[in-house]
């Protein structure tokens, strides 16, 4: 430390107050003996404006500021130790004379002997440091409000938020205690929300869908989601789908109500009613009307339907008897598949106009070589048929000796193959169908009596369309539906005065002509419905006969006009006309021999 | 005639030189201006017939930029702790400032006030807390330089808990 001479002075005195001056400070010596405070040097003119004229050279501690007075009081230490130690007194605030205030800080300092306190106005430089003082803590103020503005809307917020929780949650609670099954889809088709008994009713859980996109999550079948996808794109009024099977442990029906979501129209709003019971009511009705890919509900028809059941559940030989085209075959299909052997095959045959050995080695199979083209042993029907059921259609046209191995058949429950000795068990189940009057058949000779007595266990006798009109209206409506299916054209209903025209034909054909008169106007149509004029002309031109009278079938001779006719409009191709007259080729070629007319 | 030195402590912008202004001079004023260094001020009350001197020392408030000086202090008779009811803050710095100032002068009397009672509803310091002030020892009042509310109170009761712990008459500097 830098130790200074006790005669400390400056010798110009000029000098000296021009420091004191440039530095607006006021200097004391402080009086060992006195303890006074004896100004040194010219005090800046604010000194004196404070102090007042009156006072002299020596600092008055009565008139000093309580400030200074305790600061002195505390400066004491400093000028009784060591040379050049200063103590700042911190700045203080003082009015001055003319009504202001003025910032004043002191200074303790003792330079060798002498005992110093230096009083100096805080200028500029103090200024601009309360300046950033201020500007400081003027913008944590401004920060502290901002904060508390934001924490203010947190606040706010998070209170809405739970005001918002709390009305979710209600909807909610009102939600699952209505046991409402609902969906919620964003704008990606992605699924945001489901209600418990959504999920109870689709087999899933929550993990399982949401946040997943429909199409993925919901477990229904391809088109079905095709046509729910159709209803969501769609800007119709008309948002229900279904009723839609959903598949699981629990098989169920729903109906889907697709709703815009208001707030949102991109969301969408599914709710799910549960139409498991109301589609089996409607099944169990429908089936009335219906039995596998039969259709009818005439009192003949219900009828049918359970003597088919019946016959289902034994295993005997039957014999389905029909006129052509009233639906033998699927006759035998409904027995087979409503019957113990419906997981095994069903097999048809039309044993009309074969030759015995082509009958022979069809039902029966044949060992190679055992005639002119049998270059592999090839088995027959029957055994193709095992387990299962095989369906002979037109059995009265068989041939005596085909009647015979038969016969054999159904009594010994094993064929032989052609060219073979040694037979082979089969296990099925024989059904036969035939338009014949087989009893008639018998007299005439041309049908074994014991072979009509082992197929004729069982019976089942279809009634021609004509006697069950009330069926033509359900029956067309079904085949429309199927045809327009299978051609994809879009045709609703038929037209009243068509259908009185369906219901006016006689049918010689039966349903399989109805059909064909179904699959004549769908091609026809240009409308959403099938008009009269849409109608094959052989229905068109019939006369129309009272709704209440009685159908009288035409005489053969009417029949022979209407074949020949057919084959005429059809240029003499036996198929074109078959199918114009509603028969299957074999009928009709039957028919022509029956009724005597030369195809040529 | 009795001077008592009173000290104005708190953090800043609480309000304390708003006070001292309200109870020397009955003026406020809404724009802030930040207090470096000290300002002392005086005014008389009287408690129980006798005239007290109160010599406020009206200190800087304390935050990072400026720490109270113990020196400040010395020879106090009491203080006055100042919380600006709005900013939670200002609660824990009178908390701070209760231990310096203990240190420094002992167990002499002080009241405190949380300010701004004329927004009481964006107080941030709630009354559980003012509770556990009260439990510790504090004397808690509301006010509002603003309004003048509690001010003359404030100084008053701060006057007489001097008065009462020191019964002989002396002058304190």
């Amino acid at each position: 430390m830098k130790s200074w001479p006790d005669n400390l002075a400056l010798h110009n005195e000029s000098l000296f107050n021009a420091v004191l001056s440039t530095l607006d400070m006021v200097v004391f010596e402080r009086e060992e003996d006195s303890a006074e405070f004896r100004l040194q040097g010219l005090p800046p003119d604010w000194w004196c404006m404070w102090v007042g004229p009156a006072n002299g050279t020596v600092l008055d501690l009565g008139q000093c500021s309580p400030f200074l007075r305790d600061y002195l009081v505390g400066a004491h230490p400093i000028w009784g130790g060591q040379s050049g130690v200063t103590e700042k007194s911190g700045p203080w605030t003082e009015p001055d004379r003319q009504g202001g205030t003025m910032t004043l800080e002191a200074t303790a300092l003792s330079i060798g002997s002498k005992k110093l306190l230096l009083i100096e106005r805080l200028g500029s430089g103090f200024e601009q440091m309360h300046a950033i003082v201020q500007r400081a803590r003027d913008k944590m103020l401004a920060e502290d409000v901002t904060a508390k503005s934001h924490r203010k809307a947190e606040t706010s917020l998070m209170g809405q938020l739970e005001a918002s929780e709390r009305t979710k949650d209600d909807a909610l609670a009102l939600l699952q205690h209505l046991r409402l099954a609902a969906l919620v889809l964003d704008e990606r088709g992605c699924i945001t929300f489901a209600s418990d008994r959504g999920l109870e009713m689709l087999g899933l859980v929550a993990k399982q869908v949401i946040g997943q996109v429909w199409e993925q999550a919901l477990p229904f079948q391809r088109q079905d989601r095709s046509m729910i996808r159709e209803v969501i794109d769609a800007s119709s009024t008309d948002r229900t789908v279904g009723p839609l099977y959903i598949e699981g442990p629990h098989p169920s029906w729903v109906e889907l109500e697709i709703h815009r979501d208001p707030r949102h129209l991109g969301r969408q709003i599914v709710v799910l009613s549960d139409r498991t019971e109301l589609h089996t009511l409607r099944q169990a009705l429908s089936e009335q009307a219906s039995f596998h890919d039969l259709v009818g509900k005439s009192p003949t028809m219900l009828r049918t339907y359970q003597l088919v059941r019946d016959v289902a559940q034994v295993d005997t030989t039957v014999l389905i008897e029909g006129e052509t085209g009233t639906g033998k075959e699927l006759i035998a299909r409904a027995i087979h598949f409503s019957s113990a052997r419906k997981q095994k095959p069903f097999i048809a045959t039309n044993c009309a106009g074969l030759t015995d050995s082509i009958l022979t080695s069809q039902l029966f199979g044949h060992k190679r070589g055992s005639f002119t083209g049998a270059v592999n042993d090839q088995q027959g029907l029957f055994e193709a048929a095992e387990g299962g059921t095989l369906f002979l259609d037109e059995i009265g046209d068989i041939p005596p000796q085909v009647q015979t191995a038969l016969l054999r058949v159904l009594q010994e429950k094993e064929i032989t193959r052609l060219g073979e000795a040694k037979p082979r068990k089969v296990d099925v189940r024989v059904v036969a169908a035939t338009h014949h009057n087989l009893s008639e058949d018998v007299v005439r000779g041309s049908f074994r009596a014991d072979l009509l007595y082992r197929i004729r266990i069982a019976r089942v006798q279809l009634s021609p369309l004509r006697e069950r009109r009330e069926d033509i209206p359900l029956l067309a409506q079904s085949f429309l539906g199927q045809i327009c299916t299978a051609t994809g054209k879009r045709i609703e209903r038929l037209n009243p005065d068509a259908l009185r025209l369906l219901m006016s034909h006689a049918w010689p054909g039966n349903v399989r002509e109805l059909k064909s008169a179904i699959e004549f106007a769908v091609i026809s149509c240009k409308a959403k419905e099938v008009l009269p004029i849409d109608l094959p002309p052989e229905i068109i031109s019939a006369p129309v006969i009272p709704s209440s009278s009685v159908w009288i079938p035409l005489p053969n001779r009417d029949e022979k006009s209407r074949f020949l006719a057919a084959l005429s409009d059809a240029k003499g191709n036996r198929t074109e006309a078959a199918r114009r007259l509603g028969v299957s080729r074999a009928t009709f070629y039957r028919r022509l021999v029956e009724l005597d007319i030369d195809p040529r | 005639m009795m001077q008592k030195k009173i000290c104005m402590l708190g953090g800043f912008a609480v309000g304390k030189t708003s006070l001292v202004r309200r109870f020397v001079s009955n003026v406020f004023s809404d724009h802030y201006r930040t207090t470096i260094g000290v300002t002392v001020e005086k005014k008389s009350v009287k408690v129980d017939d006798r005239d007290v001197t109160l010599v406020l020392w009206d200190l800087y408030g304390e935050d990072e930029f400026q720490r109270v000086r113990d020196s400040y202090l010395r020879g106090s008779a009491g203080y006055i702790l100042v919380m600006d009811g709005t900013r939670k803050a200002t609660l824990d710095t009178a908390i701070a400032l209760q231990q310096t100032a203990a240190k420094a002068v002992g167990a002499v009397p002080f009241v405190s006030i949380i300010n701004k009672a004329d927004v009481r509803s964006e107080w941030e310091i709630d009354e559980g807390v003012i509770e556990q002030l009260r439990e510790g020892g504090w004397t808690v009042l509301f006010g509002s330089a603003k309004l003048g509310q509690g001010v003359e109170e404030l100084f008053v009761k701060l006057a007489t808990q001097i008065v009462q712990t020191s019964p002989i008459p002396s002058d304190s500097l």
